[in-house]
């Protein structure tokens, strides 16, 4: 089951490596891929908890799999940026991109990701599960940055912010639900 | 059963319809055969291609492109523009000259003839092609009009028709405010690259290009490039371009394509030619410094980008 999502969720970079070729703007179809690839699968990743409160369906064993694959698209945006946008210049990457808002605010969402990649596994996990919560702050991160990447912000940028909203929210009221029984 | 093809049909009607033509007008005639040759390739004068710049190819250029009034999206416009009727198309030109008029696109061809200018563009969002536009010089058209000595500026509206334009039909919720609206000083306006293009590739513009008429300013970045005409107007201020009056910020309205002025959110030192996986590097004016330069000599550019 974990292979077929794992699958599944690496289907559109098969699509890009195709498409690669005959693509008319290269670079801005991989930053597209990988980035809403990893913002859709970031959306995903926090899905099983809300299942489980709302409708107890338990698919909570899928989010360290689900996470770990936004990671990977998140991985892969970033070389994007370094090796085909910025071509290795790491001068202008540190004198020029990172000061840009949108840059620097996808810089910081990726290494919250990255942090929590690195400590998913069994032993780190069990020390540093308390800070996976900061998934929300790289979650409301990466939504800026695709909103502010965008020249006027469009269907895809309005939308994600609205299902991130919806998952934050049922957090949120969950979290009230608790505080008013006790 | 017998049933006539439709391109039969169509012909026979288009048939009948010459015939009453005749019957009635020789303009009528005229009309319905401008209809018939409006897909015909375009007669022009080549361009001898000085700079040797390598076009994109016509596939590239024709599905990758930013037309709000349709879509943000880059190939949503070539598929929501098909059914775009661009003819017959009249533009009106106003302001400062000396005869108010409207003038039909082909009328415009009839009156200043048709050039090939192969030409580099560029957009403020990094990305550039070479287009081979057909049309012609923008002063040509401005000679005709003859602005008045008020005449400081032009200005340039694209066409507002909300039963043409989806985005202009969502009102409020459209995603940049309509009509889209361009301007350029009238040296600018004037420099002999100032193009106003209805073709490309020897074929009329397609509607996601800006057909049927639009403006091409080779050294700025793409938004000033106005499309799908509808008023020209010579007028004495500076107007508010529409992407200035989005974020005044971030765009201006000169526009200048220049390497060493970053866009706010993204640096503009290279730039990504359309079919690349690597980048070039972006060149001030686009290449074009030593036709235009001198319009800035004083200016600082980093205060008028």
């Amino acid at each position: 089951m974990k292979a077929l999502l794992v699958l599944l969720a690496l289907l559109p970079l098969g699509f890009a490596y195709f498409k690669l070729e005959s693509a008319i703007d290269p670079i801005k179809m991989l930053y597209n891929i990988t980035g809403v690839g990893a913002i859709t699968l970031l959306l995903l990743s926090l899905v099983p908890s809300t299942c489980k409160r709302i409708c107890s369906l338990n698919f909570l064993r899928y989010r360290k799999t689900i996470g770990l694959l936004s990671f990977a698209y998140a991985l892969l945006h970033v070389s994007v940026f370094i090796v085909l946008d910025s071509e290795f210049d790491f001068i202008t990457i540190f004198e020029k991109s990172l000061k840009k808002p949108f840059i620097y605010i996808g810089a910081i969402a990726f290494i919250i990701l990255l942090f929590m990649a690195l400590t998913s596994f069994k032993k780190l996990f069990a020390k540093f599960s308390k800070y996976h919560k900061s998934v929300y702050v790289a979650l409301a991160l990466a939504l800026l940055h695709s909103f502010w990447a965008q020249k006027v912000a469009g269907v895809f940028e309005y939308s994600v912010v609205a299902v991130g909203v919806g998952l934050l929210g049922e957090r949120v009221w969950a979290w009230k639900a608790l505080h008013v029984k006790n | 059963m017998n049933i006539t093809p439709e391109a039969l049909f169509e012909a026979r009607r288009h048939f009948l319809k010459l015939g009453a033509g005749a019957l009635v007008s020789s303009t009528a005639i005229s009309q319905l055969l401008a209809d018939t040759l409006l897909d015909m390739s375009l007669t022009y004068t080549p361009d001898p291609n000085p700079l040797k710049l390598s076009p994109n190819t016509f596939e590239q250029i024709t599905n990758y492109v930013n037309f709000y009034e349709f879509s943000t999206d880059k190939t949503a416009p070539v598929k929501l523009s098909q059914k775009m009727k661009t003819d017959p198309w009249s533009v009106g030109f106003f302001g400062d000259i000396k005869t108010e008029q409207m003038l039909r696109v082909d009328e415009l061809i009839a009156k200043f003839g048709l050039e090939e200018r192969i030409y580099r563009f560029r957009c403020v969002e990094g990305w550039s092609m070479v287009v081979p536009w057909i049309g012609f010089p923008l002063y040509k058209l401005l000679d005709y009009l003859e602005p008045n000595s008020k005449a400081k500026y032009v200005k340039f509206t694209t066409r507002h028709d909300p039963a043409l334009f989806p985005d202009q039909a969502k009102g409020i919720f459209a995603s940049i405010p309509h009509p889209y609206v361009e301007g350029l000083r009238m040296d600018e306006a004037r420099n002999p690259l100032t193009f106003i293009a209805v073709g490309m590739y020897g074929k009329r513009l397609l509607p996601q290009n800006g057909a049927p008429i639009r403006l091409v300013v080779p050294w700025k970045y793409g938004f000033k490039s106005i499309k799908s005409l509808d008023l020209i107007e010579c007028v004495e201020s500076e107007p508010l371009n529409t992407w200035q009056a989005i974020d005044a910020k971030e765009y201006g309205f000169y526009a200048n394509v220049n390497p060493a002025v970053d866009h706010p959110r993204w640096t503009q030192s290279k730039e990504r030619l359309l079919g690349k996986l690597t980048k070039q590097a972006t060149l001030p004016f686009n290449g074009y410094e030593k036709e235009v330069a001198g319009f800035y000599a004083g200016m600082d550019l980093r205060k008028f980008f």
